[in-house]
């Protein structure tokens, strides 16, 4: 198993956020984790990377404890993470951008940005240019681009799709498809259901902290629950 | 003639200005806190060199012991004062940085007493000067102006090539971000603590060259003018505190040749307050957006 996580609690002040939340992410898979806006996936995402502390349970990656380990050692362990909004560093350039992706690394080598550019070309024409001029898809792209840097075992994507025109909604959806298909193991937080249970191998419906229903892609997709819910069906 | 004295008098001020300004801004841009200890830090730095000098009589072990002196002292303060307050809201760590300013001056106070000391400037800067056509400068201006311009080229190469200097301007803009990149959040700070202190160290020697008394308040009024070219040219912004810090220099000088040299501390002040009315980002300041 490369991920579990284990009846977690977390709290923003006295607001009980994520209330005993466990589910699991083994070598290879997909797995998404849906439901509505304040549902609690992001902060699921970053307890995970350590950015916010569980106040009980525990998360274990590659069969080790990371519950308190500093964010950015988590990193060095294969996680990484994109978070929310993309986060890219908008005054720097994409190179420098890319480069801090492999901050992990003594030196990002020439292969580490050949097979970032390899799946992400426009990345590669604007290398030079500050990320702040690049659009909102190829801001996403440089997010996931950075992250890949590091060659993650597990790469956590936050809302990949969110505030983006439909065809490059189908794009970054492709890219990720690729990247799982390359061998990339991917925790998918997404409000939109219907694109995230299709690529998805296993899922997990979330509603306001708690986990309400799972089951694999197709499973949910199905469902009529999920459909009335989630998929303006 | 006398105006090309002036404006090179004016760019040596400027240089000190500038050198000490970047401490402020660095700091500011990596924890937003205004380090209102930073000034003082600047005076340690000249009893660091009073009491090596006379107690070595080696002007290079003086500049030495002040630039290795301000570092301890800064990384020391960070680690004790402002490391713990991390979590805390900003106004906490303000308020504690102008308490360690204050503990500093009268720490300063107790070892060497209120009276003010003479430097010895000549010992560590010789006294030379050239005369350049009708215009005679000293040596000590030419090594502040060389020095700080040679500190200001080596801290852009820092920041703009070096993993390290990165890894500072992306904590700067989204620590969150920067510390799933892996980047560690302390050492980059503590990093950034060591680069400030170690050209207010600089600074330090350069401005008790300039005004060779060292008293136990020198750091106030020099921490202050320099925060305010921080804040001219846009705090957090590298190019924006020296531009600030020459601009504060000349415009000091300027004030001072015209017989109103009386006004020239209102005047920094003035400054300040035209400047957060008309433009409060600075020359090259970013726009304040507050993050949720």
């Amino acid at each position: 198993m490369m991920l579990k996580v284990d009846d977690i609690h977390v709290y923003y002040g006295n607001i009980h956020a994520i209330k005993g939340i466990s589910f699991d992410v083994n070598e290879g898979e997909i797995v998404s984790l849906i439901g509505a806006n304040g549902a609690g996936k992001s902060t699921i995402l970053k307890t995970i990377s350590g950015l916010l502390r569980p106040k009980t349970g525990s998360i274990a990656f590659m069969d080790q404890d990371i519950t308190k380990l500093d964010a950015h050692k988590i990193v060095h362990q294969g996680l990484a993470h994109v978070p929310e909004g993309r986060r890219i560093f908008l005054k720097m350039t994409v190179k420098e951008n890319l480069e801090m992706g492999a901050f992990t690394k003594p030196e990002a080598t020439k292969q580490d940005f050949d097979t970032v550019f390899e799946r992400f070309p426009r990345l590669k024409e604007r290398q030079s240019q500050v990320a702040g001029t690049l659009s909102g898809g190829e801001q996403q792209m440089l997010a996931m681009g950075r992250a890949l840097m590091s060659a993650p075992k597990l790469l956590m994507l936050d809302e990949p799709s969110m505030g983006l025109a439909p065809i490059l909604v189908e794009q970054i959806f492709d890219i990720i498809k690729t990247l799982h298909d390359a061998g990339t193991t991917i925790l998918l937080v997404e409000q939109n259901a219907g694109m995230a249970l299709e690529v998805a191998s296993r899922a997990y419906v979330l509603e306001t902290g708690s986990i309400i229903l799972q089951g694999t892609g197709a499973e949910l997709a199905d469902s009529e629950d999920i459909k009335k819910a989630y998929l303006g069906g | 003639m006398l105006f090309l004295s002036q404006l090179i008098n004016g760019l040596q001020l400027g240089s000190i200005y500038a050198l000490v300004a970047l401490g402020y801004s660095m700091v500011y841009g990596i924890i937003m806190l205004l380090n209102f200890a930073h000034g003082d830090i600047i005076m340690m730095g000249g009893y660091f060199a009073l009491v090596t000098y006379a107690a070595s009589s080696n002007p290079l072990l003086a500049v030495v012991a002040t630039i290795v002196g301000c570092v301890v002292l800064a990384v020391a303060i960070e680690k004790v004062a402002y490391k713990p307050l991390r979590q805390a809201p900003r106004i906490s760590l303000l308020i504690t940085a102008i308490g360690i300013s204050l503990f500093l001056q009268n720490a300063a106070q107790l070892i060497w007493t209120a009276n003010s000391r003479a430097f010895p400037s000549t010992s560590i800067i010789p006294s030379i000067t050239f005369k350049v056509g009708g215009l005679s400068i000293s040596l000590s201006v030419l090594v502040t102006i060389a020095v700080s311009v040679a500190s200001m080229v080596a801290l852009t190469f820092l920041v703009q090539k070096t993993k390290m200097g990165k890894a500072m301007r992306a904590v700067s803009e989204d620590t969150e971000a920067a510390q799933l990149m892996g980047i560690n959040i302390n050492s980059t700070i503590t990093f950034t603590f060591v680069i400030g202190s170690f050209l207010a160290g600089i600074g330090s020697v350069l401005y008790c060259c300039r005004y060779p008394v060292v008293n136990p308040t020198l750091g106030s009024l020099l921490g202050l003018k320099a925060f305010v070219a921080a804040v001219l040219g846009g705090i957090g912004s590298i190019p924006g505190a020296v531009v600030g810090g020459f601009a504060i220099g000349l415009a000091e000088v300027l004030f001072t040749s015209i017989g109103l040299s009386a006004w020239t501390d209102a005047m920094v002040f003035a400054v300040l307050i035209i400047m957060l009315l008309i433009k409060p980002t600075g020359f090259m300041g970013r726009s304040m957006t507050e993050k949720v």
